[in-house]
């Protein structure tokens, strides 16, 4: 079992890995070039943890096992570095192929992306069986799913000790084929452009579908909903992401209704327009700890 | 409800319904509890559910003269749905409303099957759909207002409120998770994940309401292989593709019936 956790990266996906992490009992280390972002990740931590545990006399127990790093090589020492950096490929593929140089060869790396294949990733690193993906699904707190994603050269006993990690954070691991963007993505991306091609052939209005599939389906969200959450500019991204992976498997090609809305600045909720308006836009996290209380109002 | 000479008619409580086995059923039992006197065909029971026993739902060979309101739900043979609504076309007095399921077919082309054609409104039915609060209802281009209101009179006794929709193959929610579960299918036959880790990472993970494949087993394989088919020919692109390990389950779910 793991002792000491890395985390390159303080952003959102690298605090909530470390909040989980040391709720859990163990020890983190987390890199990010900019320290005053480090500090900032720790005092969000901090308040998130007040925020969620019932009893916070021991918020500072929790909080002194995690330390910052402005030195990438400082997570030398850890047993499992999880890579929690923004989703770009070559900075991802030079991060593996530094850590992996850089690192003991019984270090598992691990990365966090919901869409790049893991086997690309890899393909810079010399010692590749020890590179994994592990995509935790948002909320991260409270969702119970991480997908566990084998790359052509990750070995059995990464696999094992990545699945233990997960198992000792209380989560699910589900085993997927390094494959465009999982399964979850997968399926997602076809809900998703399914309910735009009916929005585009003017099936329906976007708060029609919305209405059908949540009250038919009984769905938390329509489709619309969860693209304006999502950002509409993520969902694009990740859309054609999926459909460049995928060989441009027609049926993941990216729909022009979010490329126009991208050009125009709607990018949902954090724009204050969307699909739908958002008279009062709450911050991004308050957002996406209240899903509920978004006020929306059809355009 | 207008007829052929104008004059508005309020719904009488005798209804009959007729099409795929299963949503017949749901329909007949939903309709019953609801207090309308239900007549169903008299299906062969020997590879399915026995029929729905409740006090007004009562089975007939003959569609009954009386009827005030009738309901086609076929989604899989076409032919069959053409000549049921032939006959009730021909048996119902015109006045009263033909609601059809149209999500294989438009609304619009099976009134084109029939000689009273402002009689006939496409709905989405699908197996565990009758218990939702919504219904999606698709005018053709031959429906007055009037039958609009009629129809969803009929809904609100049934507890349900409508969704105007345009009249296109798979509706709204049909479309949707017809190509939802075809994907996971594909998914499977990929070897992706194993069937039952695809269900639990779709419901907890991004709260789906039910796995996927186990949403398949509910609505029935042939139905969705229906939509999917339906939709292929009518938008020609290959996303709509049906995957073979859906085929398959389809030929065994059916064979495993004989």
């Amino acid at each position: 079992m793991f002792k000491q956790i890395g985390i390159v990266g303080a952003g959102t996906l690298g605090r909530k890995i470390a909040q989980i992490a040391v709720l859990n009992n163990y020890k983190v280390l987390i890199y990010d070039v900019n320290e005053s972002v480090l500090r900032r990740a720790k005092e969000l931590i901090k308040s998130n943890l007040f925020k969620h545990l019932p009893d916070t006399k021991g918020i500072d127990e929790y909080t002194e096992r995690i330390s910052t790093r402005t030195y990438l090589s400082d997570l030398s020492v850890c047993d499992c570095i999880f890579e929690a950096v923004t989703e770009d490929l070559k900075i991802k593929k030079d991060l593996f192929k530094h850590l992996d140089a850089n690192t003991k060869n019984t270090t598992i790396l691990a990365s966090t992306t919901p869409i790049f294949l893991i086997t690309s990733i890899a393909s810079l690193a010399r010692n590749q069986e020890r590179i994994i993906g592990l995509n935790f699904i948002d909320p991260v707190e409270t969702n119970h799913i991480v997908e566990v994603v084998k790359g052509l050269r990750t070995n059995l006993d990464t696999i094992n000790s990545a699945t233990e990690f997960v198992k000792s954070l209380n989560k699910i691991p589900i085993f997927v084929k390094d494959s465009p963007g999982f399964i979850i993505g997968r399926i997602s991306q076809v809900f998703i452009n399914e309910a735009l091609k009916l929005l585009n052939e003017n099936v329906a209005s976007f708060d029609q579908i919305d209405k059908i599939i949540k009250k038919i389906g009984c769905f938390p969200d329509g489709p619309f909903e969860y693209m304006d959450k999502k950002g509409i500019d993520s969902s694009l991204f990740f859309s054609q992401l999926i459909f460049e992976q995928s060989s441009y498997d027609y049926k993941f090609r990216p729909s022009l209704i979010l490329k126009r809305m991208c050009e125009a600045g709607y990018f949902g909720v954090k724009s204050g327009k969307g699909f739908y308006d958002y008279i009062e836009q709450d911050s991004e996290e308050q957002n996406k700890n209240k899903p509920q209380s978004l006020n929306v109002s059809t355009k | 409800m207008k007829s052929s000479t104008g004059e508005s008619k309020n719904i009488e409580h005798k209804i009959y319904i007729t099409g795929d086995y299963p949503i017949v059923a749901e329909y007949a039992e939903m309709c019953a509890d609801s207090g309308f006197k239900v007549f169903i065909p008299n299906y062969d029971t020997s590879d399915r559910k026995s029929h729905p026993k409740k006090r007004n739902i009562q089975t007939t060979n003959t569609i009954p003269a009386s009827i005030s309101i009738a309901i086609e739900l076929t989604n899989i043979d076409l032919e069959t749905k053409r000549s049921n609504l032939e006959k009730l076309d021909k048996k119902i007095p015109p006045e009263y409303p033909i609601l059809s399921s149209s999500i294989t077919v438009t609304a619009t082309e099976q009134a084109s099957w029939i000689t009273n054609k402002y009689r006939l409104v496409g709905i989405s039915a699908l197996p565990t759909l009758v218990n939702k609060p919504l219904v999606e209802v698709a005018p053709t281009v031959y429906s007055p207002k009037e039958t609009i209101k009629t129809v969803s009179k009929f809904f609100a006794l049934l507890g349900k409120e409508i969704e105007i929709v345009q009249d296109r193959i798979g509706m709204v929610y049909p479309r949707v998770i017809c190509r939802v579960i075809n994907e996971a299918f594909c998914a499977i036959t990929e070897d992706i994940t194993k069937p039952e880790d695809l269900d639990t990472a779709l419901k907890y993970g991004v709260n789906f309401p039910m796995g996927p494949l186990e949403w398949a087993e509910k609505i029935g394989f042939d139905q969705i292989i229906a939509v999917i088919s339906a939709l292929k020919n009518d938008i020609s692109q290959e996303h709509y593709n049906i995957s073979p390990l859906l085929k398959q389950m389809s030929l065994i779910r059916s064979n495993n019936k004989i």
